[in-house]
């Protein structure tokens, strides 16, 4: 079975993160709430994890809500 | 080294960097430390501020190099590992305010976090009520973050910023080692009673402030970012370092015979529960808004961040006016045969109900 692939959303503040978790679960989007992982900060902020190709929906579903984000990568 | 920043990452790299940094905790102790003091980062605090003549109480006065060692092995491993960026200008002034407030709820219980943690394992049940209190200040401050909180977004800075703080611990070392005199009756002061006068050699104190700097640096062990991320992720990653942390202390502790259980006459401890438990709430709600117990705002430090640079300098107001004015709490003792329990005076119990409501305030202002 091939395993899903998932990227993150790094953010400024925890706050925005917040936000953007509301924002996804608001369009259906499953994500989580992860520490950022080590490997991409060495701030103990928060991240959102995401399912790869809910890529595009999540970007539309932030921008339509105001929701910026710093940083996107795979994980 | 990719390797080495895996191992870092994941849960053995965090629980190993809990372990190692709790044996030496309960090591320093052995070495000269105050009992359950191996590492408490308020009380070194305090204590660097009294040995500079910022609050005058006799027995708390000695430059602590465990901090020296904290902010260097922080620096060096960021350097290292190519994450070192001065950074900074995220309401550097309310950071300021949150390290005094935190500051005075410590001295009000007389530890920070990481000796709550500490006494716990060296049989101070004391420590459950602060943990308590820490828990509950956390979730205050977690609240604050789910209602849109946010001290706005840092920066990349000048190179000087990142410097103000390693350069002011090199400083801080100087003046311990060669234990300037500034005139006769004057600083630097160093205690001959008291806690203060309880300490690991110089060096070995160093090198384990070096190691622990360095693995906290690494692995982002925080004793408040533990309850944090468990309450507002469901994520247990830190609390599994601060659980090997205390595991490993309270291990060390029974094998060192400095285990004692009990409530009252603990070493540097008092029982009186209700400020022990208030004290840690303003601290725990403290570092929940700062972000970082007061551990990782040295390791901040020494990484870059300016902002948490200014959280360690209101740490130090905070100790000078907690001393000055009265405000840290007294020890249980037996005076004549009768126990006398210690706590707050009056000053410090209206200190810390001031901290609440400000820090409060600043949490429900700072809102996005």
């Amino acid at each position: 079975m091939e395993q899903t692939q998932h990227g993150v959303l790094l953010f400024h503040s925890t706050n925005w993160a917040l936000k953007a978790e509301k924002a996804a679960k608001q369009a259906s989007i499953e994500v989580k709430l992860i520490p950022t992982p080590r490997h991409l900060s060495s701030d103990c902020g928060t991240a959102l994890r995401f399912r790869w190709q809910d890529r595009d929906a999540l970007i539309q579903a932030l921008s339509e809500r105001e929701v910026t984000f710093e940083h996107m990568a795979e994980l | 080294m990719k390797g080495m920043t895996s191992f870092f990452a994941q849960r053995r790299g965090i629980v190993s960097a809990g372990a190692v940094i709790g044996a030496l905790a309960a090591l320093l102790v052995r070495w000269g430390n105050p009992a359950n003091m191996g590492i408490c980062v308020a009380c070194f605090t305090r204590d660097t501020v009294g040995a500079l003549g910022l609050h005058r109480a006799a027995v708390v006065q000695y430059i602590r190099p465990e901090l020296v060692g904290f902010v260097w092995g922080a620096l060096l491993a960021a350097l290292l590992f190519r994450e070192y960026r001065p950074r900074g200008g995220s309401a550097p002034v309310l950071r300021f305010v949150l390290g005094v407030f935190s500051m005075i709820g410590a001295l009000v219980f007389l530890g920070c976090p990481w000796r709550a943690y500490l006494r716990l394992a060296g049989g101070d049940l004391n420590g459950l009520t602060a943990i308590a209190g820490f828990v509950v200040g956390i979730a205050g401050g977690v609240w604050f973050l789910k209602h849109g909180y946010s001290l706005g977004r840092s920066t990349t800075m000048g190179r000087a910023v990142g410097w103000v703080m390693p350069a002011f611990a090199l400083l801080l070392l100087a003046l311990l080692f060669f234990r300037v005199k500034f005139t006769p009756e004057g600083p630097i002061f160093f205690s001959t009673t008291g806690p203060g006068s309880a300490h690991a050699p110089l060096l070995i104190a160093l090198a384990v402030g070096l190691v622990a700097g360095f693995l906290a640096q690494r692995t982002r062990f925080c004793t408040m970012g533990a309850v944090r991320d468990l309450m507002l992720m469901r994520d247990s990653h830190l609390l599994s370092g601060v659980v090997a942390f205390i595991v490993t202390a309270f291990v060390f502790n029974v094998a060192l015979g400095n285990f004692k259980l009990g409530f009252t006459l603990q070493p540097v401890s008092h029982s009186n529960h209700l400020w022990n438990f208030l004290g840690m709430a303003l601290s725990g709600l403290s570092f929940a808004l700062a972000g970082g117990c007061p551990g990782r705002q040295y390791f901040m430090s020494g990484e870059g961040d300016g902002d948490a640079t200014m959280f360690v300098f209101g740490m130090f107001a905070g100790a000078a006016l907690a001393h000055n004015f009265n405000l840290a709490a007294s020890t249980d003792r037996v005076v004549e045969g009768v126990f006398v329990r210690g706590g707050p005076s009056v000053w410090g119990q209206a200190a810390v109900l001031l901290g609440l409501v400000v820090v409060a305030a600043i949490g429900w202002t700072m809102r996005e």
